[in-house]
């Protein structure tokens, strides 16, 4: 499922036991090779002695503890290891600082696991582009899609499709991350630089109205929706 | 006794007392010396005058006519019983006068003074003036004090009894005084303990004369009735939120409860746990919206105001929407006017404008037409969002604004879009209008400009 590195090894910085022990193991069913911390000076030190592919931040840890400070710590000491921060702690100001003090994303509890999942694989992925995509940064392309970059074009086939420019963005976003499961909450954030909820299913109806343009007439959907989690782009459902 | 010192109505009406009974006793000195210092001027005056002519009239006429003048000055009737007059010759035989002689020769000459005048077996307190002419002859003339000294035991015997009777008045004052003040602040604080042993609508009961007390006791009456306010509609909130939430968890408890029943079948279980998932889901969404609104009413800016285009925003928010609308066969109507610009938070006036046309995609019907309208004066930014649905009828207007209000139970929704949009413009200061458009509904929110904006 992950391609670039045999095993991806995680930190998983959390008090609390039951969820971390839920984590955990729905981290390592996803393939991740799963060292949970639940102390902030033992976590500091695995943080900043050992290599990891990704780090999740607890926010609120035994002794008035902030995980924000040992993000702050690992950045400090130059080390770049994407980290998803993980809090109770909701307002939109929390955020705004958890972002701020190093963290490269921010869910807060409670929280879907698909959706921690989708994250995790985005933040690797930013880390580690994949060589294709940055070879030809004129074109993206998908089996027989293909969007060019500067022109803000795209065709199937051969076959030209009318899109509007949020559109063309939100199609452009699916392809770099091809394969990989992304969210609607990650596609308003991304597409759209909305952090709100919009209520309704307006996500829903701009990925139909998307899959109508690429797929209609076509044998091969490209577009495919994953139950209770958001969407995957690519050949294979 | 302790106690009665630290009472500010004792101390204030004894100061008060004090104050009366010090002027009191000035106003009498000053009285009493005033006018006895008058009269006993005005007599030497006439000492002085009496010597003068009498030594001249001596000088001119001789001793025998002066004589002869002092007897019939002495009985002619006119203060004849206060005069006091001699004259002797050089040798201190009395020529004239109603005194028997004058043997004191250590009385200074030339000088009106006090004198103790011994007139048969009584003691005259008297004024008297010597004179000696150039014969050797003495002059005396005098006035007799007795009366003087009357009126002025007089006056001083009312000074005391004024005195007295002030004192006690303001004695007197300083009880009732202090008995006034004490019923008045006790009304205060008897309704404040009622209030603190819980019940917090008493207030405190006017006395009607329009004084301090009663204007205290009336503002502190209206704060009274803005706590009472805040607390019920706290109270309400929590009371909503509670029901609203207890609906939705007992959904959850029915579906995996009927699931459990009897023998377990895989599919049925699958389908209550995707139940449960998506009916938690949406309460974490209300759990999160309700969080929102209360982070906006606690006045608490999550970032600084920065200047916001609000074009990008409607054009933002109209490339997310699109789709929706043209799902539901809506048309969206943007009507912007130059670039206006505004001092806030981006996300929470996309916040705003998304839960507006979110509400008119739900309960404008199809078709419809919703127009996005944005203006900008010198004073203000209005965003006018306007359909032309079923509208909302006037006396609902003013509840839609509350958290969990729903005109209708079988559309979907939280009730809580409009009190995020109350709330959010609230933190800009703005104003929420909700009108007639004829027909349809017209959300309009104004926006004040800061001063410095304008400029």
């Amino acid at each position: 499922m992950l391609h670039t590195t045999p095993v991806t090894r995680l930190l998983l910085i959390e008090d609390e036991q039951d969820m971390a022990r839920y984590l955990s193991k729905g981290l390592e069913e996803a393939g991740y090779s799963v060292t949970h911390a639940d102390q902030a000076e033992q976590a500091k030190h695995l943080a900043l002695t050992q290599h990891w592919d990704i780090m999740i931040v607890d926010r609120m840890l035994p002794h008035e503890q902030d995980g924000l400070d040992i993000i702050k710590h690992t950045r400090q000491a130059g080390i770049q290891t994407p980290v998803l921060v993980l809090s109770a702690l909701a307002s939109l100001d929390d955020r705004v600082r958890g972002l701020r003090d190093g963290g490269d994303d921010y869910l807060t509890k409670p929280f879907a696991l698909p959706e921690l999942l989708a994250r995790l694989e985005a933040l690797i992925r930013r880390a580690n582009p994949s060589p294709n995509a940055t070879l030809n940064s004129r074109q993206l392309k998908l089996a027989d899609l293909t969007l060019d970059l500067l022109s803000r074009k795209a065709e199937r086939a051969g076959q030209p499709i009318t899109l509007q420019p949020r559109e063309f963005k939100l199609l452009e976003y699916l392809v770099r991350n091809q394969g990989q499961v992304v969210t609607r909450t990650m596609l308003l954030e991304s597409v759209w630089d909305f952090h709100f909820d919009p209520g309704t299913n307006v996500i829903d109806v701009q990925i139909s109205r998307l899959r109508n343009k690429i797929d209609k007439g076509h044998s091969v959907p490209l577009v495919h929706t994953v139950r209770g989690v958001g969407y995957r782009f690519g050949l294979d459902g | 006794m302790d106690r009665i010192w630290h009472s500010v109505a004792f101390r204030l009406a004894l100061l008060c007392g004090a104050l009366v009974v010090a002027s009191v006793l000035v106003l009498s000195s000053v009285f009493y010396f005033v006018s006895l210092g008058l009269l006993a001027r005005n007599i030497d005056g006439k000492i002085l005058s009496i010597t003068e002519r009498f030594s001249e009239d001596a000088e001119i006429n001789g001793l025998s006519v002066l004589a002869q003048r002092i007897e019939s000055t002495l009985s002619d009737g006119v203060d004849s019983d206060v005069e006091i007059l001699l004259l002797t010759n050089a040798r201190g035989q009395k020529l004239a006068g109603n005194i028997s002689g004058w043997n004191d020769t250590s009385t200074p000459l030339d000088q009106t003074i006090d004198y103790v005048l011994k007139r048969g077996d009584q003691l005259l307190p008297s004024r008297i003036r010597l004179h000696k002419m150039s014969n050797g002859a003495l002059l005396v003339v005098g006035r007799d004090m007795q009366d003087l000294s009357e009126i002025g035991s007089l006056i001083a015997r009312a000074v005391v009894i004024g005195g007295v009777s002030a004192l006690l008045l303001a004695i007197l004052a300083t009880l009732v005084f202090r008995r006034q003040l004490e019923r008045r602040i006790w009304a205060i604080r008897h309704t404040t303990q009622e209030i603190e042993a819980g019940n917090l609508d008493r207030r405190i009961t006017l006395s009607g004369t329009p004084d301090e007390f009663d204007r205290l006791s009336g503002d502190i009456n209206r704060m009274l009735d803005r706590i009472q306010h805040l607390m019920e509609g706290v109270r309400h909130v929590s009371n909503t939120i509670a029901h609203n939430l207890r609906t939705p968890l007992g959904l959850i408890r029915g579906h995996l409860e009927e699931a459990l029943r009897g023998v377990p079948e895989p599919r049925k279980l699958e389908e209550a746990g995707h139940f449960a998932i998506g009916a938690i889901d949406d309460l974490i969404v209300v759990l999160e919206k309700l969080l929102q609104i209360a982070e906006a009413e606690s006045g608490a800016r999550r970032q600084p105001f920065e200047p916001v285009l609000l074009r990008t925003v409607v054009t933002d928010l109209l490339e997310l929407y699109d789709a929706a609308a043209e799902a539901l066969g809506v048309t969206l109507i943007v009507d912007i006017e130059g670039e206006p610009t505004l001092a806030g938070d981006k996300d929470l006036l996309a916040g705003i404008l998304a839960n507006l046309i979110d509400n008119a995609l739900k309960y404008a019907g199809s078709p419809a037409e919703v127009t996005i309208q944005v203006r900008e004066t010198a004073e203000a930014v209005s965003i006018i969002v306007q359909d032309n649905g079923p509208g909302i009828a006037v006396h609902e207007r003013a509840k839609v604004v509350q958290r969990f209000y729903r005109l209708s139970s079988t559309r979907p929704g939280s009730g809580l879009g409009l009190s995020i949009v109350s709330a959010f413009t609230q933190l800009h200061d703005g104003t929420l209008f909700i009108e007639d458009a004829q027909p349809g509904l017209k959300v309009r929110i104004e926006l004040p400009k800061p001063l410095s904006q304008t400029v």
